[in-house]
C-alpha cells in the first residue's frame, strides 16, 4: 500500500507549550455542530469541531442536554423506590445499575442474597451485556456507513429482549434485582427458548464477521485509527473493552470476582492494537464470551431455592449509618455506585462511576485532535459510551 | 405525412419532441419502479419489508413519494443565493437526462445517432458536477458546502479514470459511436463482448462509475454520520426531488454504458437466440442489482482514502491499459481482439 502523507505545512503548528493556536479570524477553520441533533452521534451529547480542511485541529465535548438529576432524586426516596430511577440512569445497559445499587444497599443493611437469587442475577447481567454489545457493534456498523449490522444485530437483540420479557415482564427496564434478590424464578423451559437465541445470534454473528471483520473497506477505515496509548489508560481512567484492546487484561469478572463469576470459566479477551478495529474486534470476542457464559449458566445454576431475603417492611426500611462503593464490569467498563447511608430511611448519597463520562468526554477531547472529520463518529462509537450515562 | 415529418421544420421539430418523449417517459416510469427495487432490496438485506403499504408490494410507493415532494412547502435558507440554490437541482436533472440522447436501446433506436457518442456523456456527465458544487454553496451552510467541494473532486477524479477506460475500448473498436461499439462485440455470444479482453478494466468501470455517481462506497458527499446528508441538506420539496431524480437518471446512465461497452448491450448472450431490447434491459437490471447491494452491505471509504485510489491505483493501471490495448491492437495480437475493425467486427 502506497502511504499517503499530505503537506502539513498549511496546518496550525503547535507551539512551544505543545498547544495549537486557534485564531478563527484566520478563515483557515471552520467550526462545526456534531450534535446535539446529528446522525453521527450517539445520544444526546455535542462534539464542537475546528477543522483545518479536513483534518480535525480541536474537539470539545458538550453535555448537560439530557441531565435529569438522578443523583439528587434519589436522595428524596426510599430505598425501593429508587429502583425506577436507578435502571434509567443507563438505557442501553439498565441491568447493571440494578445490581450495582442492590448489592450496594445489601452490604450496608447486611442481607445476603439466597444462591438461586445470586445465579439468576449473573445470568441477568450476562444477557444485559449481550444486548449492549449488540447495540455498540451496530453502532460501530453505523457510524461507518454499514447500516445493515446495526440492523441485523437489533433483531438478535429484540430476540434477547423477548427472553428478559419473558423472564421480567419488561423489555428495556426489568426492575427484576431487588435488595435481597430477584423478583422471580426462571419461567418453565427458558433455558431451552435461550439456547435458539443464542444460535440465532451465533448464526448472525457469523455473517457480521465476513460483512465487517474481512471487509477491506472496513479495515482501511478502523486500523490504526483513533489509538489510544496504553499509558493514557491510567490517567484517563480508560477501563473494560476500551482498555482490553490496548492488551492491558483487566477484566473485574476476574480480578475481583463478584456474584458467582468464581463458579464460572471464561477468557479475557484482549487485542493490542488500541485502534477502533480492536475495540470492535475485542467487543465481538466478547460477546462470544457471554453466550459462553450464558450456556455455562444455564447448565450450571440450581434448579430451585428461595430467590428473596427475608426484607423488613420496606417502606418503612431504615439502614444504618455506613458507605460503601460497589464496582463491576458492565460492557463498557468498570461501573460502580457509591452509596452513603445515615441511618434515615433515605439514601444520604448516591454517585455512579460510569465509564461514558472518562471515556466520552476528557478522553474523545484528547483523541479528536489530528483525525480526519470522518473519523470522528467511528471514534466516539468505537468507545461505546452512552451519553444518558455521563450526565446522571 | 412522412413528408411532413421529414421536410417540415415544425414536422422534425414534433417528431424529436416525440422522439424525447418517448424515452423520458417510460425512463422516469422505471425509475419509480428502480427506487421501489433499490428500497426493497435494501429492505431485504436489512432484514426488513420496505415500501409495503402503497399499492400491491408497495408498487407505487415512488409516486406517492413523488406527489407528497410537490406538494411539501419549499424551504429556502436565508443568505442563500435563490437563483443558483434553484438552478442546481434543475441542472443536475436536466443533464443527467441529456446524455440519454446518444443511447442506443437496441439496433438504430436511438435519437441522436452521432459519431461522438462517448465524447458527449462524457462532456454531459463532466457537467453534472456543476448542479452538486452550485447547491452546496448556495445553501450557505457548512454541512452542504464540505459536502459539495468533496464531491466536486471525487467527481473530476473518477472521470479521469473512466475516460481512459473508455479509451482502451475506442482503440479496440475503432470508433465512438455506441451502435457501432455494441455491433464490434458481435459474434461468438457472451464471449465476444469486451468484458473478456478488457477484463480487469470492467471493473474498475464499475467501481468508477460508483463513485461517479456518489453511491456506496463513495457517497461522501452525502455521508450521513459526517456531513448528515452533504449537499443536499438544505433542499426540501420538488428541489430535492429533482436532485434525487437526477442521481437515480445518473446511475441508471452507469449501467446502460457498463452494458453497453463491455456487456454487449442488445447482443444476446448465447449465439442463436435473437438479440433484441430485452438483452438490454436484463442486463442493465442486472447491475443496478449489483448497485443495489453493493449500497446494502459496503461501509464508507474515508476522503483521503477515496482520492487515494483514484488517482494513484486506479489512474497507473487505466493508464497503462490504454498503452498496452494500444500496443495490441497495432501489431493485431490475439488475432485481432483488439482491433476489432481490421478483422471486420
Amino acid at each position: 500500500m502506497i502511504r499517503f502523507e499530505p503537506d502539513r505545512s498549511q496546518y496550525p503548528q503547535p507551539g512551544d507549550d505543545g498547544k495549537i493556536e486557534i485564531d478563527l479570524e484566520t478563515g483557515k477553520y471552520l467550526k462545526l455542530w456534531h450534535g446535539p441533533n446529528h446522525p453521527g452521534i450517539t445520544g444526546n451529547m455535542s462534539v464542537e469541531l475546528t477543522l483545518c480542511g479536513d483534518e480535525v485541529v480541536e474537539g470539545k465535548t458538550h453535555v448537560g442536554y439530557l441531565h435529569r438529576g438522578f443523583e439528587k432524586l434519589m436522595e428524596r426516596r426510599t430505598f425501593i423506590q429508587v429502583f425506577p430511577i436507578v435502571c434509567r440512569v443507563c438505557v442501553p445497559e439498565p441491568d447493571f445499575n440494578e445490581w450495582c445499587y442492590a448489592q450496594a444497599v445489601e452490604e450496608l443493611a447486611g442481607i445476603e442474597a439466597p444462591e438461586m437469587a445470586q445465579w439468576i442475577r449473573t445470568l441477568i447481567l450476562e444477557m444485559g451485556r449481550f444486548n449492549s454489545y449488540m447495540m455498540a457493534m451496530g453502532g460501530i456498523g453505523g457510524a461507518l456507513g454499514m447500516g445493515v449490522i446495526g440492523q441485523w444485530m437489533t433483531y438478535v437483540r429484540d430476540l434477547m429482549l423477548d427472553r428478559f420479557e419473558e423472564m421480567t415482564g419488561a423489555r428495556i427496564y426489568h426492575m427484576f434485582i431487588l435488595p435481597g434478590g430477584v423478583r422471580g424464578h426462571l419461567p418453565e423451559g427458558f433455558s431451552e427458548r435461550m439456547e435458539e437465541v443464542l444460535q440465532t445470534a451465533e448464526r448472525y454473528l457469523a455473517d457480521v464477521d465476513k460483512a465487517m471483520f474481512t471487509n477491506a473497506v472496513f479495515k482501511a477505515r478502523t486500523k490504526g485509527v483513533g489509538v489510544i496509548d496504553p499509558a493514557l489508560f491510567e490517567p484517563y481512567g480508560v477501563t473494560g473493552p476500551n482498555a482490553r484492546a490496548g492488551g492491558v487484561a483487566k477484566d473485574l469478572r476476574k480480578d475481583a470476582p463478584y456474584l458467582v463469576y468464581d463458579q464460572l470459566e471464561f477468557e479475557v479477551v484482549t487485542e493490542t492494537a488500541s485502534d477502533i478495529w480492536a475495540r470492535a474486534r475485542v467487543r465481538r470476542r466478547d460477546i462470544d464470551v457471554s453466550i459462553a457464559l450464558i450456556r455455562q449458566i444455564l447448565a450450571k445454576m440450581p434448579k430451585e431455592g428461595p430467590v428473596m431475603a427475608k426484607l423488613p417492611n420496606v417502606l418503612h426500611w431504615k439502614i444504618p449509618r455506613g458507605e460503601t462503593y460497589v464496582a463491576g464490569e458492565s460492557s463498557r467498563g468498570e461501573y460502580g455506585y457509591y452509596l452513603v447511608t445515615d441511618g434515615s430511611g433515605y439514601p444520604r448519597r448516591v454517585n455512579v462511576r460510569g465509564p461514558s463520562y472518562t471515556h466520552a468526554m476528557a478522553l474523545l477531547e484528547h483523541l479528536i485532535p489530528g483525525t480526519n472529520i470522518a473519523d470522528v463518529a467511528a471514534l466516539m462509537v468505537s468507545l461505546h459510551t452512552y451519553p444518558p450515562e455521563i450526565e446522571r | 405525412m412522412y413528408e411532413f415529418f421529414t421536410t417540415t421544420n415544425l414536422g422534425i421539430a414534433l417528431l424529436i419532441t416525440g422522439q424525447v418523449l418517448l424515452i423520458v417517459v417510460p425512463l422516469l416510469v422505471a425509475l419509480a419502479f428502480l427506487l421501489w427495487a433499490d428500497r426493497k432490496v435494501w429492505a431485504a438485506v436489512q432484514l426488513r419489508k420496505g415500501p409495503n403499504v402503497v399499492g400491491a408490494f408497495g408498487l407505487l410507493q415512488s409516486f406517492a413519494d413523488f406527489i407528497k415532494y410537490v406538494v411539501k412547502e419549499i424551504v429556502v435558507p436565508a443568505g442563500a443565493d435563490k437563483f443558483v440554490f434553484f438552478l442546481a437541482p434543475l441542472l443536475s436533472l436536466v443533464l443527467a437526462l441529456v446524455a440519454w440522447a446518444v443511447i442506443p436501446f437496441n439496433e438504430g433506436w436511438v435519437l441522436a445517432d452521432i459519431n461522438v457518442a462517448i465524447l458527449f456523456i462524457f462532456a454531459v456527465s463532466s457537467l453534472e458536477v456543476y448542479g452538486v458544487i452550485m447547491g452546496g454553496w448556495a445553501s450557505n451552510s457548512k454541512y452542504p458546502f464540505l459536502g459539495s467541494l468533496r464531491s466536486a473532486a471525487q467527481m473530476i477524479s473518477y472521470e479521469v479514470s473512466i475516460g481512459l477506460i473508455i479509451i482502451g475500448v475506442i482503440i479496440s473498436t475503432g470508433s465512438m459511436n455506441l451502435t457501432a461499439i455494441v455491433n464490434a462485440q458481435a459474434g461468438a455470444g457472451l464471449l465476444s463482448w469486451y468484458w473478456l479482453p478488457h477484463f480487469p478494466m470492467v471493473f474498475l468501470f464499475i467501481i468508477s462509475a460508483m463513485a461517479e455517481t456518489n453511491r456506496p462506497p463513495f457517497d461522501l458527499p452525502e455521508a450521513e454520520s459526517e456531513l448528515v446528508a452533504g449537499y443536499q441538506v438544505e433542499y426540501s420539496s420538488t428541489p430535492f426531488l429533482l436532485y434525487m431524480i437526477g442521481e437515480y437518471v445518473a446511475i441508471t446512465l452507469m449501467t446502460a454504458l457498463i452494458t453497453l461497452l463491455f456487456f454487449g448491450g442488445w447482443l444476446s448472450p448465447i449465439p442463436g437466440l435473437a438479440d433484441g431490447i430485452h438483452w438490454m434491459f436484463l442486463k442493465m437490471g442486472f447491475f443496478w442489482f449489483l448497485f443495489m447491494m453493493t449500497k446494502a452491505v459496503v461501509p464508507r471509504y474515508r476522503y483521503d482514502q477515496l482520492m487515494r485510489i483514484g488517482w494513484k491505483v486506479f489512474l497507473p493501471l487505466s493508464l497503462a491499459w490504454v498503452v498496452l490495448v494500444a500496443f495490441f491492437a497495432q501489431y493485431g495480437a490475439f488475432w485481432g481482439t483488439y482491433a476489432r475493425w481490421t478483422t471486420g467486427g
